[in-house]
């Protein structure tokens, strides 16, 4: 339960409209997470509930240096406020969610029935009470970008500072785009960032969504994600954890068509106090589709890793191909790591499976490398950054591959105190 | 080079090794025979250092060093090669990155300059030639997705980039075909040099008919109970182990 002086804080917010209202007094109601619920049972925000939120964030502007690729445009969302810098490439617009719904009544109903599962995501509710102006970026029909559209995600302010974001991406039909997202902080003061993002894949239509996630260690970043895919349309998704003090990502894809696919990759290497809870979930609500999730982890000094996936496949769903595999490294013993497969199985004529897998490096293969000469520490590298590398070499643009891939390397190197010669 | 003097190794409460005695020079084959569960892979994991195995007794010299002191890379890098009974795959991780690293970690512990690329490639791509192994093997990860003859051959390759000293040879020929023996065996004989020194651990004698060996021991509940030339091999083959085992027994 929240504090009262915290929800007094919150109803002094005004000029929120009754659906806004709504989703609040449903936020105010369950209040943070905590570790009774379900859903968050190793991933408790309950100490939010006492502190002093400031709900309206500072207003930010920051350079951020163009990446090199042809259409050199940086979509930022600073503390909740999106925009543009540079020239859109034709056929892709950025404007409030209002003006696109004008724009487009027949979409608003289609998009009014929508049916997310929430849970008790109490986090969702407060986002859609206070994140009501948010932004769209329209791929219009047909439109295919071959280079990334960067999305720089950031929030700063000063201690307690609460922000909202949230962010719509509406693909329409036979349209084709890289969304590179770099999540990050400046602050050394503890920051909620909590962050939705849902995203409307049209038929044959086909997004390949990369999320780099590089917060402070003073950050609460939760990353709420829901795909909604129509028929014969593919998404790509990579979710690459690399920093924050609490990392919560919420991956929800809706299979709303025949002939879809949904590849869903992550990537989370927790260190030092690190806590990185992975929840996905991948709903077949129709037939003739496939899902395939890839995750790892490695999981360092006294760090805490969640996954769970759950997959359903409606009655409805008939010839569905679902896959999950989930594969955890324990590279300390002082960290621990929590995996539930979660699957939900109501047609008869489908083919599923799922496996998780949490140890330590073979000791046999250790042995072998050692054999050869090459040291315990470097042997350890190198497994560990083989280990890894299976998720970041699925990422086809060769820049966004190598960026990350020595991040993520220099992340595991540093908090393992391992170099390679 | 090897002197092993009443080595004793355990692994738990079960003692395997109950006293070896063992001395190598440079430029001799020996070959270590016995039957299965005798203690032959065991000595073969001890010299090189598995921690699985604990020494209770007995002592290890290698060039005069305590070898039983050293860890396993630094076993190594002084000069000492297992190739493995059963190599183990590594998945994402190439030959050549494999290599490059066990190299230029052994030059660093010998007091000399890495191998730059150019040159690390030059000296790789010769020495597959000289055991005749493919090149494909370059790019391909660790062992993996490997048949049992091309585990085998990537052994002996990478023995003929470390050149080691004393090189054991731990049931090399289990799970070869006559074809994939002969090559690996080709291969360790070009490698065979008056300055180095090989132990072959083998349950059979057939390896012994491409690789000759100057002395042959026969192990037997963690002893070495008899010691020959290459004709004792044969007589093993003609007459099996039981002859000898029945005379102790």
């Amino acid at each position: 339960m929240l504090e009262k002086s915290l929800v007094d804080s919150i109803k002094t917010i005004d000029s929120l409209t009754q659906a806004q209202q709504l989703a609040l007094g449903k936020f105010i109601d369950k209040g943070f997470p905590t570790s009774k619920w379900e859903e968050w049972k190793y991933a408790s925000l309950k100490h939010l509930n006492e502190r002093n939120w400031k709900w309206s964030p500072e207003t930010l502007s920051v350079n951020i240096p163009k990446p090199a690729w042809k259409h050199s445009v940086i979509i930022k969302t600073l503390n909740g406020n999106t925009h543009s810098e540079g020239t859109l490439p034709q056929g892709i617009a950025l404007l409030p969610v209002s003006e696109f719904m004008a724009q487009n009544p027949t979409f608003e109903s289609v998009w009014k029935v929508r049916n997310p599962i929430l849970d008790q995501n109490s986090l969702y509710d407060l986002n859609e009470a206070l994140a009501s102006n948010y932004a769209i970026l329209w791929v219009k029909k047909g439109v295919k970008i071959a280079e990334p559209l960067l999305h720089h995600y950031l929030v700063s302010g000063q201690q307690d500072t609460a922000v909202q974001s949230k962010i719509f991406i509406y693909l329409e039909e036979d349209s084709e785009i890289t969304w590179f997202e770099q999540q990050r902080s400046e602050s050394s003061h503890a920051i909620l960032s909590n962050y939705v993002q849902e995203i409307w894949v049209s038929k044959n239509a086909h997004l390949t969504l990369i999320k780099d996630q590089d917060l402070q260690q003073s950050i609460t970043h939760v990353d709420h994600t829901f795909i909604f895919q129509q028929e014969s349309s593919l998404v790509d998704a990579f979710t690459f954890s690399i920093n924050a003090a609490y990392l919560r990502n919420n991956l929800h894809f809706y299979i709303d068509g025949p002939q879809v696919v949904s590849n869903l990759n992550g990537l989370y290497v927790p260190g030092e106090d690190q806590l990185m809870d992975t929840h996905s979930v991948v709903d077949h609500r129709m037939p003739h589709s496939e899902s395939n999730e890839l995750y790892k982890g490695v999981l360092m000094g006294n760090a805490t890793g969640v996954f769970n996936g759950k997959i359903f496949v409606r009655p409805d769903a008939q010839k569905t191909n679902a896959f999950q595999s989930c594969k955890n490294v324990l590279a300390s013993d002082r960290a621990t790591m929590n995996t539930k497969p979660q699957l939900e199985i109501w047609a008869d004529d489908v083919k599923c499976s799922h496996g998780t897998t949490t140890g330590q490096l073979s000791d046999e293969a250790l042995f072998y490398m050692r054999s050869r000469g090459i040291s315990k520490a470097t042997a350890q590298t190198l497994l560990l950054l083989a280990f890894v590398q299976q998720v970041i070499d699925k990422l086809e643009h060769a820049e966004i591959r190598a960026e990350l891939s020595e991040k993520i390397v220099n992340k595991i190197q540093a908090s393992l105190g391992l170099t390679l010669l | 080079m090897l002197s092993v003097k009443n080595l004793h190794a355990r692994i738990g409460e079960k003692e395997i090794l109950k006293g070896i005695n063992l001395e190598v020079h440079a430029g001799e084959v020996h070959a270590i025979m016995g039957p299965n569960g005798s203690g032959k892979s065991t000595l073969a994991s001890v010299l090189a250092g598995r921690s699985d195995y604990e020494v209770s007794e007995g002592s290890v010299e290698f060039f005069g060093k305590d070898l039983l002191d050293l860890s396993p890379e630094a076993r190594a890098a002084e000069g000492l090669f297992l190739a493995f009974q059963y190599p183990v795959e590594i998945p994402g991780v190439s030959i050549t990155n494999f290599m490059k690293s066990a190299i230029n970690e052994i030059r660093t512990y010998r007091g000399q300059d890495p191998m730059d690329a150019v040159q690390f490639l030059k000296m790789f791509k010769e020495k597959m030639a000289y055991v005749n192994i493919d090149q494909s093997l370059l790019s391909r990860a660790l062992n993996e997705g490997f048949s049992g003859g091309e585990k085998k051959r990537n052994e002996i390759f990478q023995m003929a980039v470390l050149e080691p000293k004393l090189a054991i040879l731990d049931e090399t020929d289990s799970g070869l075909d006559i074809d994939a023996l002969r090559i690996v065996a080709e291969g360790v004989n070009k490698l065979k040099t008056p300055q180095n020194a090989t132990i072959l651990v083998t349950h059979y004698q057939r390896l012994l008919d491409y690789i000759i060996p100057d002395f042959v021991h026969v192990l037997y509940k963690g002893k070495i109970v008899k010691s020959g030339n290459k004709d004792l091999a044969l007589e093993l083959e003609e007459r099996g182990y039981d002859w000898i085992i029945s005379a102790l027994d």
